[in-house]
């Protein structure tokens, strides 16, 4: 099972890479590129769909990567999706795919009847898979059929740093098989926990008011921050309204290990 | 707007009733509960006529959303939910939507939307509503502003909706996509007890760290985030869409549901936080007949910013 390349700019830019200089070296090294916000609405913008034409153009694949969507992400999303570059006649049909974080983009896909594939987002692991902790355990073949009934057979995970312990050779007592599903995996960042009230952005709420919403000046694009938890031996990472937690090691020998995980895709993060 | 309380025993069942509790919900071990505080499984069909000898309604949580089951296990489930169903159930509340569409169009119970699979939006209401759900419990993170058309579907479409008391309930993140709380990812320093990941009880300083900035024009407003972060994680709480004012809003929305569920609190706790809860819906009534809402909000915050903790 070949191994495909990705990068994670989120919502940074292919001017961003040129002006760090690292343009090139993205270019050549990674077939596909996600762009766009899992954790934050507010980080959605039309501009997003110009990036993507500009990556196909480019020769590259795309992954539009959404968030868990308000009525204000809606909008966005919608004005998102009416520019999303349709695919050329030829073109393969994973060139552009779409992650989502929330059920309200899928029925958003739908019903703009869109033509692109696909993917469940990390934020939605729970609903197909255990890992608590070393296992990772798909909860049975009812849970990867709810998905193929809406079109998805590609989850997205991140690494936790090592190979979990796998159910996935015992797929029949579950009712399911390897074949059922693909597995992208993000390293080296894993995303602990996300809230939509942003620690980072979000002004204090006044006494006896109610705020309308998540407001915020992208604060979570000026930095990262590293917090040493009193309880936790390992520094977390918060970016915005997300914690993380790196594992910089390698994870996997070699690319049957991957192969054991049901990965096909690796996608890098540059930064959490 | 009524009450639905937790229960973990039967004998919490009738002091429950008395102090207000309008509905009643419970989990159990083996039929996929999220967290602990559950009721022995072989009560819960007596669970379900007192619920009914009591006049009132009961559902049970099937909620978690890590709904691993081998064959063999889901067959079992199943079995006891439609048992359950057949006992007169009045719902199930489920969180994985597998569970949801296996046994949607199947019971004569309701089916009910478990908080732990957050709806922030009317179209993710709308992708629920096609297996049925006629209640949606709403997840804490989301303001009654941004809620304005996703309540406005649900009456349109006869569905319920059901939100969490702020005062019991209030994690900075968001339930049902959290993986806070699973130290297979880290190595604690000391035995973790409920809530001490979220809530740091340290004091602000040394905790947070700006790493190298990534927009160096904005660089200046580091020491201010930094400073703001740590406030949020250790004793200063992060900010939250779920406060007295937004309850307000909820209530005057015509949210039918106020929700107490902390199974693990004692017998006493659970009847006397039911209380709260009925006097704090008391209040809303009262404050809102006669006066403009805007007023009606201004004074029920001020009455409940007042509101001592009730000794918990």
């Amino acid at each position: 099972m070949p191994v495909e390349r990705g990068i994670r700019l989120g919502a940074r830019t292919l001017a961003d890479l040129k002006k760090a200089g690292a343009l090139e070296a993205a270019l050549s090294d990674f077939d596909r590129f996600y762009i766009g916000t899992e954790f934050c609405e507010n980080l959605l913008d039309r501009a997003l769909c110009s990036e993507a034409a500009r990556l196909l153009r480019l020769g590259r694949k795309v992954c539009l990567l959404t968030p868990p969507l308000s009525e204000k992400g809606l909008r966005l999303l919608d004005a998102v999706f009416a520019g999303l570059p349709r695919p050329a006649r030829g073109a393969a049909p994973d060139s552009l795919e779409i992650t989502v974080n929330d059920f309200g983009a899928v029925e958003l896909a739908r019903r703009r009847r869109l033509p692109f594939r696909l993917n469940a987002g990390r934020l939605l692991r729970d609903n197909v898979f255990d890992n608590t902790g070393k296992p990772l355990k798909v909860h049975n073949g009812e849970a990867l059929a709810f998905w193929r009934g809406l079109g998805i057979s590609r989850f997205e995970l991140s690494t936790i740093g090592a190979l979990p312990e796998l159910n996935f050779s015992d797929g029949k007592r579950y009712g399911f098989s390897k074949d059922d599903f693909r597995i992208t995996l993000y390293y080296p960042y894993l995303d602990l926990t996300s809230a939509r009230a942003c620690p980072l952005g979000m002004p204090d709420v006044k006494p006896g008011e109610a705020p309308r919403g998540v407001a915020c000046a992208r604060e979570c694009r000026v930095a990262a921050f590293e917090l040493a938890h009193p309880l936790i031996k390992e520094k977390l990472l918060v970016r915005g309204n997300t914690v993380f937690l790196e594992f910089p090691g390698k994870f996997y020998s070699s690319e049957k290990d991957l192969e054991k995980m049901n990965v096909d895709r690796l996608v890098y993060e540059p930064w959490p | 707007m009524k009450i639905v309380s937790c229960f973990s025993a039967l004998r919490e069942l009738e002091p429950l009733a008395r102090a207000g509790a309008d509905e009643f919900y419970t989990a159990a071990e083996g039929l996929l509960p999220f967290s602990s505080g559950t009721l022995p499984p072989e009560h819960l069909p007596r669970a379900v006529k007192e619920a009914h000898r009591l006049g009132r309604r009961i559902s049970i949580a099937v909620n978690t959303l890590l709904a691993t089951a081998t064959v063999r296990q889901l067959a079992a489930i199943e079995r006891r939910v439609l048992a359950l169903d057949a006992l007169g159930a009045d719902a199930f509340i489920f969180g994985n939507p597998y569970l949801l569409a296996k046994f949607s169009g199947r019971l004569k119970a309701q089916l009910h939307l478990s908080s732990l699979q957050p709806v922030f939006n009317s179209l993710s209401a709308a992708f629920f509503a096609r297996f049925g759900v006629s209640r949606i419990i709403l997840p804490n993170q989301l303001a009654p502003a941004e809620a304005a058309r996703l309540l406005a579907f649900c009456r349109r479409r006869g569905i319920e909706t059901e939100i969490f008391d702020y005062r019991f309930f209030g994690c900075a993140y968001v339930n049902g996509r959290c993986q806070l709380h699973r130290p297979g990812h880290y190595t604690l320093r000391e035995e973790m007890s409920e809530g001490m990941l979220c809530r740091i009880n340290a004091r602000p300083g040394g905790l947070v760290r700006a790493l190298r900035p990534d927009e160096p024009a904005r660089a200046r407003e580091l020491p201010r985030l930094a400073a703001r972060l740590e406030r949020r994680f250790t004793c200063g709480g992060a900010p939250r869409l779920s406060n007295a004012a937004a309850f307000f809003d909820f209530y005057s929305a015509g949210v039918q549901y106020l929700k107490y569920g902390i199974r693990q609190d004692a017998p006493e706790v659970k009847v006397r936080k039911v209380g709260e809860l009925r006097r704090m819906i008391a209040l809303a009534a009262r404050l809102a007949a006669g006066r403009s809402r805007a007023a009606a909000r201004r004074a029920f915050a001020a009455e409940m910013s007042g509101w001592n903790g009730g000794g918990f």
